[in-house]
């Protein structure tokens, strides 16, 4: 007898928290104390994980196969839509295999992000983060996130550079408990920044290109320094490898998807039901999964590959920390390669990896030396916010995954519930597009007229979508 | 050999004695538990490096004689590892392992008849985060450079890799906020008699110093452990001498003192009591770890804490956190486990002692010291 046990890297985010997989009939998250992101410390979504890596079975049209099998069909459909396949990979999965499946994505890659709208010259500042130890000691943080609910391992770091004198302020349509001070994000002329101020915001495939590069211009102007988190647990692997390679944004394929262009999708490791809307998944001919765990979304083929937590390779957080996945599996190599028509090497590919990040070792205590190249002034035009009420949704790791959570509920304020004479303990009705809901609420210091949910809710455009409130 | 009778012993396996902690005795004693089929499998740490190491139940007696060795910036717990599985296992214990073990055991997830807890005197262990940041700011050496590490004279030593000893007082350590867990500075369970066999340093006088260990004998398995372990040719004992004897005793005297001093430094009367609390959970995220890790709460997912608790609630407090407060008020054992993995650092050790240390001491009960029956077990409720 003797326990499985995997030391591995948290798919729920970015921010690179490590810890272990017990193996022995169940699956067990353990602590890993000695983690120098996290210390041991997991956030609820951590917690959750042995829901999360729930095994998922490699399938051909609805009928059991191997994976071997499946990546077979998979090659010949791809081969036979030739011109209308698109490849898609959030990034959560290790550098290596986003290394081999740009190889064979060149003709139509997706990240999920918007870099083609950026100014080339931000991609580095996007793309790396600030260690959080210089987080830790900075003088002003200035947050354009909910660190409670969207990345909780961050809000230790916050706490700590408090008790060290740092200011807080929170542009956030919800008063944040640790900040000194709470702007409004129609209020953001109020935000008064300086050289010392830290800007933490986030950037993922439903970012408003424009909020991005305000917030970098404001960073820009204010001479400030500015980190986004990222909610894959190799976002910024998959963004400094890729930083070279032509991309379709999200919209892009969505809107190729639905003219017929593209006719075949093919996902790694990336959940697309947070993504991409259930009508256009239906217009494709061929739709692809090859990932480590069982997904809601439908699939023509899966090509079931190992979890996270066994495979070998590495990946990058947020800091730009290089880490390791701990486990051995090189099956999703395997299955790229049968798809690519010939073999992947595991060490080839790693080397490359090495090279291109400009490391010769893996140590997951040091963080490489990045060139933090300044970029230039840069034009934003933010929407002005409409007056009307809005529901928001607060993307989380929950909503990315689609995993169920005890969240089921909107939060607004006591403005609110009076206005529309809410009862205690009841209910709301939430109408939009022709869709209504009708669900529980809590109170919290939240904007006027504004909902912020942590789960979708099924009606949403976007990120804000307009609604109409009543009892 | 029966209860009570003390030795100094070492193993007879050079390499396992010299990797050892001390004598190396525990390890050979797992292991030979393992060969002679006392046990079915063997719980011990699985060295990373100085700062890591995984817990593993393993049946492998080469893993368990490469577990040689104390790691003191590794605080994990056995007692849920070993919990619900029903195993005939034996393992190495500190003394709030031991608590853990006999309070899952007193709620039926542990069958102690079967659990063969070896005690480890234990003056304290560190997290390693801590002691990586400590190395490089207090002792300003690379963590990478370390090859071991002793504690001597309230001295905190550490050994790099070019020989040199670098050493810094523990006091010193703690004042500036390093050193040991806060929780084990205020622990007073130095010696583990409750456990079935303690082991420790303590104690070993002359020429044996660093090169064997001192076990006091706690119990029938105890005693057994030890005599298969002298059976099977695994270690080798003798009687300890009376000046040995008398120094572990007044150690321990000594460091229940410094237990005692830090409880009384860190547990200052308050005022507004809750406001305190209310203050210091604001931050909690609901992540359930500090329920999950808390070696005493034997409940599996369905528990008054989290059954209570909605995250759509809007309380000033959270039912999950009074539920909580209530049901450890007997039953925390003070690890500090709930501390370490805290996502948002809510000192939650100091908070739960906060409640149970009058519960404890009013109840007279301190909990996995001895099967006594938990005082809330107890409670009627009228008709
Ligand atoms: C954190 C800590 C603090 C200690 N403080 C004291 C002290 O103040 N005074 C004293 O007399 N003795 C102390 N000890 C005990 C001492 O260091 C030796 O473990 C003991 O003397 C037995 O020595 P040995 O050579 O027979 O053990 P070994 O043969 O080296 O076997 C040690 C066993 O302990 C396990 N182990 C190692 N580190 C840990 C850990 N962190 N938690 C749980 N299990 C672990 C290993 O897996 C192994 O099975 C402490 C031990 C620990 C782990
Ligand atoms: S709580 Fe006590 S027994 Fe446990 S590690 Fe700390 S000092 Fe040792
Ligand atoms: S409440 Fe915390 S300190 Fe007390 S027994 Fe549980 S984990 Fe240990
Ligand atoms: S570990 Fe901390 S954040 Fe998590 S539930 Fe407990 S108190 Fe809350």
């Amino acid at each position: 007898m003797s326990d499985n046990i995997y030391s591995t890297i948290c798919p729920g985010c970015n921010f690179g928290c490590g810890l272990y997989i017990r193996e022995n009939g169940s699956l067990d998250v353990d602590f890993r104390k000695s983690s120098p992101a996290n210390a041991g410390k997991l956030c609820r979504f951590g917690m959750s994980l042995p829901k999360f890596f729930n095994p998922a079975k490699s399938m051909i049209d609805g009928v059991e196969t191997t994976m071997e099998e499946a990546a077979k069909e998979a090659a010949k459909r791809i081969s036979a839509s030739k011109g209308s396949v698109a490849f898609l990979s959030l990034g959560n999965t290790s550098n290596e295999e986003l290394l081999a499946f740009q190889k064979i994505a060149e003709s139509y890659l997706c990240t999920g992000v918007n870099f083609e709208a950026l100014p080339k010259d931000t991609y580095q500042t996007i793309s790396i983060g600030i260690p959080y130890n210089e987080i830790e000691a900075a003088k002003h943080i200035v947050l354009f996130i909910d660190p409670y609910e969207q990345y909780p391992l961050i809000v230790r770091r916050l706490l700590l550079a408090k008790t060290k004198g740092a200011k807080i302020t929170a542009v956030w349509w919800k008063d944040l408990m640790l900040a000194d001070e709470n702007i409004r994000p129609d209020d953001i002329s109020k935000l008064a920044l300086t050289q010392d101020s830290i800007i933490i915001s986030d950037f993922h495939p439903l970012s408003d290109t424009e909020q991005v590069k305000n917030v970098l211009s404001l960073a820009k102007n204010a001479g400030a320094k500015v980190t986004f988190l990222k909610p894959f647990a190799n976002s910024t692997g998959e963004y400094i490898i890729s930083k070279d390679t032509k991309q379709k944004s999200l919209a892009q394929l969505i809107d190729d998807i639905n003219k017929g262009t593209i006719k075949t999708l093919f996902a790694l490791e990336s959940d697309i039901a947070a993504l991409i809307p259930s009508d256009t998944l239906s217009k494709l001919t061929n739709l692809i999964i090859q990932a480590g765990q069982a997904s809601s979304t439908k699939a023509n083929i899966v090509i079931a590959h190992d979890p996270l937590y066994k495979k070998k390779g590495t990946v990058i957080n947020n800091e730009g920390r290089v880490q390791t996945l701990g486990g051995a599996g090189t099956n999703g190599l395997e299955a790229l390669g049968i798809i690519a028509g010939s073999k992947f090497d595991f060490n080839t590919l790693h080397e490359s990896i090495k090279k291109t990040i400009g490391i010769t070792a893996v140590d997951e205590f040091t963080i490489p030396k990045y060139d933090r190249p300044a970029y230039g002034a840069i034009q934003a035009a933010p929407k002005p916010v409409e007056k009307k009420p809005a529901l928001i949704d607060v993307y989380n790791p929950f909503m990315w995954f689609d995993l169920a959570d005890d969240n089921d509920f909107v939060e607004l304020n006591l403005n609110t519930v009076r206005a529309l004479k809410l009862l205690k303990g009841g209910t709301l009705k939430i109408k939009s597009n022709g869709s209504a809901l009708e669900k529980k609420f809590k109170v919290a210091p939240v904007q006027d007229n504004v909902l912020l949910t942590g789960k979708s809710m099924g009606i949403e455009k976007g990120i804000i979508t307009p609604v109409e409130i009543s009892r | 050999m029966e209860k009570g009778e003390m030795y100094v012993g070492w193993s007879t396996k050079d390499d396992v004695r010299k990797r050892g902690g001390s004598g190396g005795l525990v390890t050979s004693m797992l292991a030979a538990a393992l060969e002679k089929k006392l046990v079915d499998a063997v719980v011990v740490l699985k060295k990373i490096n100085e700062f890591e190491a995984v817990p593993i139940i393993t049946s492998d007696i080469n893993e368990v004689l490469n577990s040689a060795g104390s790691l003191h910036s590794v605080p994990s717990h056995f007692a849920k590892l070993i919990a619900n599985k029903n195993l005939k296992v034996a393992l190495p214990a500190k003394g709030c392992d031991v608590r853990g073990i006999i309070e899952q055991g007193k709620r039926n997830a542990i069958n102690l008849e079967n659990t063969f807890i070896v005690g480890l005197n234990c003056g304290g262990s560190m997290h390693p985060v801590v002691t990586r940041e400590m190395l490089e700011v207090m002792y300003k050496i690379k963590p990478e450079d370390v090859h071991g590490e002793e504690i001597e004279k309230g001295k905190l030593i550490f050994e790099t890799k070019d020989g040199k000893k670098n050493a810094i007082t523990i006091d010193e350590l703690e004042e500036k906020g390093y050193g040991r867990r806060e929780s084990c500075r205020y622990c007073t369970i130095k010696i583990p008699t409750n456990s079935d066999i303690a082991c420790g340093n303590w104690g070993v006088t002359g020429d044996l110093v660093g090169k064997a260990t001192f076990v006091e004998i706690n119990s029938e398995k105890g005693a057994r452990l030890l005599q298969n372990a002298v059976d099977a040719g695994y270690i080798q004992i003798q009687k300890p001498d009376e000046k040995g004897v008398a120094m572990r005793a007044k150690i321990k005297g000594v460091m229940e003192g410094l237990g005692q001093k830090w409880k009384e430094k860190i547990f200052v009367p308050m005022d507004n009591r809750l406001e305190y609390f209310r203050k210091e959970l604001e931050h909690c995220i609901d992540c359930g770890a500090c329920k999950t890790v808390c070696p005493t709460c034997s409940c599996g997912d369905v528990s008054k804490c989290t059954e209570y608790h909605s995250r759509g609630d809007a309380y000033k407090m959270s039912m999950y956190h009074l539920v909580r407060f209530l049901h450890l008020g007997d039953a925390c054992i003070g690890c500090g486990q709930c501390s370490d993995v805290c996502p948002v650092d809510i000192p939650l050790t100091r908070l739960y002692r906060r409640f149970a240390n009058p519960i404890q001491q009013e109840l007279k009960y301190e909990p996995g010291m001895d099967m006594q029956k938990p005082p809330y077990f107890e409670v009627k409720l009228n008709e």
